[in-house]
């Protein structure tokens, strides 16, 4: 589904991700850690194309097309979503004009007649319960003086209306309480089909036991320098990131400048 | 260069009897005192504060022809002309350049008389005489422009007491086959405890270059309430100066919404005087500009009694070459205790090469107010942009959503409903570059939508 090959990328003509090598296949999960400031959220806005990060090496194929290539909203209908770390705010676009916008949009690129009034509504009625979230919230601006919790269950509430092929989870479990941490974690697996993958960052063991990931990697510094299945999680939630940094530092030693 | 004011003041010099004798003797009787004001202040400069971002004399300066002998209107304006806000009134009387069309009468509910000046001052001995420029405090020049040239007007009464249920609609054309100016009056008067909402529309289907100078006075009684709502849809080959003066009484309510969907180059000119404890003013200003469009929103607010209240929220979008400017004073003047007013203005240049002015003013004689005022100049938001496209919204579609969202803010306290949804549609489709063209206008559309759209057929 997604390959990454030698990604490098900078924000603010400062380098930030220096090659990395990603392959994640139809109905994997991947999970993505690493300590603060490693570049974990700059790969996730790399894929799904936020202008704000300059791509300056490398590679990423999706389903055999050149994802970089690709502005952002066609990246979309390819499938991407990405459930941001913090979400916008959008004063003054309700939740529905928006959503409506988006799910006509996909439409139109797939040739299909834009949604009707009430299959629409029926949509959202549908996705709302999913994730928990109350229906006033669809008259409110996007995202508008939404508590922190509120906006991350906006987020996942908003994968499930566009019912994408490929999710990107930039630490939605940050920020909700624990049932609502069950309640988007549950709603995510609903959503999960063998053709669909996810690639979740996340700096919790809890996040782990509700998404049963195929593979877990550490972003250091920009490179992806451990791979491994659920159980490297779990030992990072022990033991930390230190261990695997002085391993890495004598495996792999840093290049030359 | 000679000065473009000489050729008005020649033309009233020779002309000033046929002038008259087109008029009423209501309007009349402030000609000469308005060529003394003309002769002694002249036009304004680039250096006159109030005039800083509109360039009066160069809008002075082509040779326009006047309606002097008030040749009649050819035919019925309501089947000649389309306004884009229909049936939002109970009534609606059509106005095309400055000669008033046929005054629809009145159902029985309503109460409000609409009535020609030259009409009004035979019938009604003394009233016109009474309020024709009497909310004028201040010199203007376009205000006296008008004064001296303007021979028609139309008298809106709100009489004593009554609550008009539906608003009453002015519908203004520009429409002319030659070089034109045309200069406009309008006198509201709401009585005591009187209650109405007028709903002015300013449309242009000229193919000749349109000056126009429109007074608008209003007088509010004691507790009497007015929501005057004018719309500015109009081309680029229309320049329009129009002056507000209100003067409310106590406990008198007014709300001032203007919303300018297209222009050429526009001026507006507001003043009202608070002129007695608990009187309020809330003024709403939107403006969506493009291509080399001009609007100027000068507005001065006068606590001259304690206990009253102004709101001003002006925004403005401006896209391609636009300029944008507002200047907001609000005076509280020595011992107008406890006045209470909220300034701000706003704008959002989505072109790189758009310009916007704003100088929100307060000058303040007392003590214990409560006055704040705000202004910013922004872009567009691209972190907001960024999320739209990434839910698969298109670019073009994710500005326009966050124009329309930022103009909104301010429809959302125009009245009645119907009006306000009408408006908000009518700004988002300007923003598609779908609002219907104006005969002979050059512009528009967008940066996003820069693609002309065929005519309605
Ligand atoms: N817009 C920006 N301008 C400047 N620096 C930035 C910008 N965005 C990210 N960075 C820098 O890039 C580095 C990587 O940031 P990134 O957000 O990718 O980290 P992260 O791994 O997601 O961290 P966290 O776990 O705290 O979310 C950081 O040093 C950060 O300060
Ligand atoms: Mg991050």
């Amino acid at each position: 589904m997604l390959e990454i090959r030698n990604l490098c990328a900078e924000v603010e003509g400062k380098p930030i991700l220096r090659g990395i090598d990603l392959t994640i296949r139809d109905g994997e999960v991947h999970v993505l850690m690493g300590p603060n400031g490693s570049g974990k959220s700059t790969l996730c806005h790399v894929l799904v194309g936020n202008p704000k990060y300059a791509v300056t090496g490398g590679s990423a194929t999706f389903n055999g097309k050149d994802l970089l290539a690709l502005p952002p909203e066609h990246r979309s209908y390819e499938g991407l979503f990405m459930s941001f770390q913090t979400p916008t705010e959008i004063p003054g676009v309700s939740m529905t004009n928006f959503l409506r916008a988006a799910v006509n949009a996909r439409r139109k690129y797939r040739g299909e007649e834009p949604l009707g009034a009430s299959e629409f509504l029926q949509l959202l009625r549908e996705k709302r319960k999913l994730v928990g979230l109350d229906a006033h919230f669809m008259s409110r601006g996007v995202n508008e003086g939404f508590s922190g919790g509120e906006r991350k269950r906006n987020e996942i509430f908003q994968m499930a209306v566009l019912a994408p092929t490929f999710s990107i989870l930039d630490e939605t479990d940050s920020g909700l309480d624990v049932d609502a941490l069950r309640t988007v974690a549950e709603g995510f697996n609903a959503l999960r089909t063998p053709r669909t993958s996810a690639m979740v960052v996340t700096h919790y063991q809890r996040m782990l036991d509700y998404l049963r990931p195929d593979f877990v990697h550490v972003l250091m510094e920009g490179r992806i320098v451990r791979s491994g299945d659920a159980s490297l999680g779990y030992a990072i939630e022990e033991r930390g990131f230190d261990w695997i940094r002085d391993e890495a530092a004598t495996a792999q030693p840093e290049p030359q400048p | 260069m000679t000065d473009p004011l000489k050729q008005y003041l020649d033309l009233y010099r020779a002309e000033h009897s046929r002038i008259a004798a087109g008029s009423c003797p209501a309007m009349n009787a402030h000609r000469d005192a308005a060529l003394r004001q003309l002769e002694a202040h002249g036009l304004p400069t680039r250096r006159t504060e109030e005039y800083k971002y509109t360039a009066v004399r160069d809008a002075l300066a082509p040779d326009y022809g006047l309606n002097i002998a008030r040749l009649p209107l050819a035919a019925d304006p309501h089947k000649l002309y389309h306004c884009s806000l229909p049936n939002i009134g109970a009534r609606t009387c059509y106005i095309i350049n400055d000669t008033v069309g046929p005054v629809p009468t009145a159902g029985s509910e309503d109460a409000i008389r609409v009535v020609p000046f030259a009409k009004a001052d035979e019938e009604m001995r003394g009233f016109i005489g009474k309020y024709y420029h009497s909310t004028v405090q201040s010199y203007d020049a376009l205000a006296s422009l008008n004064t001296l040239l303007a021979q028609e007007g139309l008298l809106v009464l709100i009489p004593k007491g009554h609550r008009a249920v539906q608003p009453l609609q002015l519908v203004c054309f520009a429409d002319a086959k030659a070089d034109l100016m045309a200069n406009r009056r309008l006198l509201v008067v709401a009585e005591e405890g009187a209650e109405a909402t007028l709903l002015i529309c300013e449309h242009a289907s000229s193919s000749a270059h349109y000056l126009t100078t429109q007074v608008t006075e209003l007088v509010l009684g004691e507790r009497a309430r007015v929501e005057l709502c004018s719309v500015e849809e109009t081309g680029s080959n229309c320049t329009r100066f129009h002056n507000i003066y209100a003067d409310l009484a106590a406990g008198a309510a007014l709300k001032l919404n203007s919303v300018t969907l297209t222009c050429g180059h526009s001026r507006q000119t507001t003043e009202v005087r608070l002129a007695a404890p608990e009187a309020s003013v809330e003024a709403n200003g939107a403006v969506t500009a493009a291509a080399e469009e001009h609007a100027d929103h000068n507005i001065l607010v006068r606590h001259d009694a304690g206990d009253c209240r102004s709101t001003l929220r002006y925004k403005y979008v401006l896209d391609g070459n636009a300029t944008g400017a507002f200047a907001g004073k609000v005076y509280v003047a020595p011992g107008a205790q406890r006045s209470h007013s909220e300034q701000t203005n706003a704008n959002l240049c989505v072109s790189p090469t758009a310009h916007a002015f704003s100088q929100p003013m307060l000058e303040i004689y007392a003590d214990d107010v409560k006055c704040n005022h705000g202004s910013t100049v922004g872009k567009l938001d691209e972190t907001a942009l960024f999320y739209m496209r990434q839910r698969g919204i298109p670019e073009a579609e994710a500005r326009l959503l966050l124009q329309h969202a930022f103009v909104n803010d301010v429809l959302r306290h125009i009245q009645p409903e119907s009006l306000r949804q009408r408006l908000s549609l009518l700004v988002e489709k300007r923003f598609r570059g779908e609002l219907r063209r104006c005969d002979g206008c050059r512009m528009y559309g967008g940066t996003a939508t820069n693609a002309p759209t065929p005519p309605e057929p």
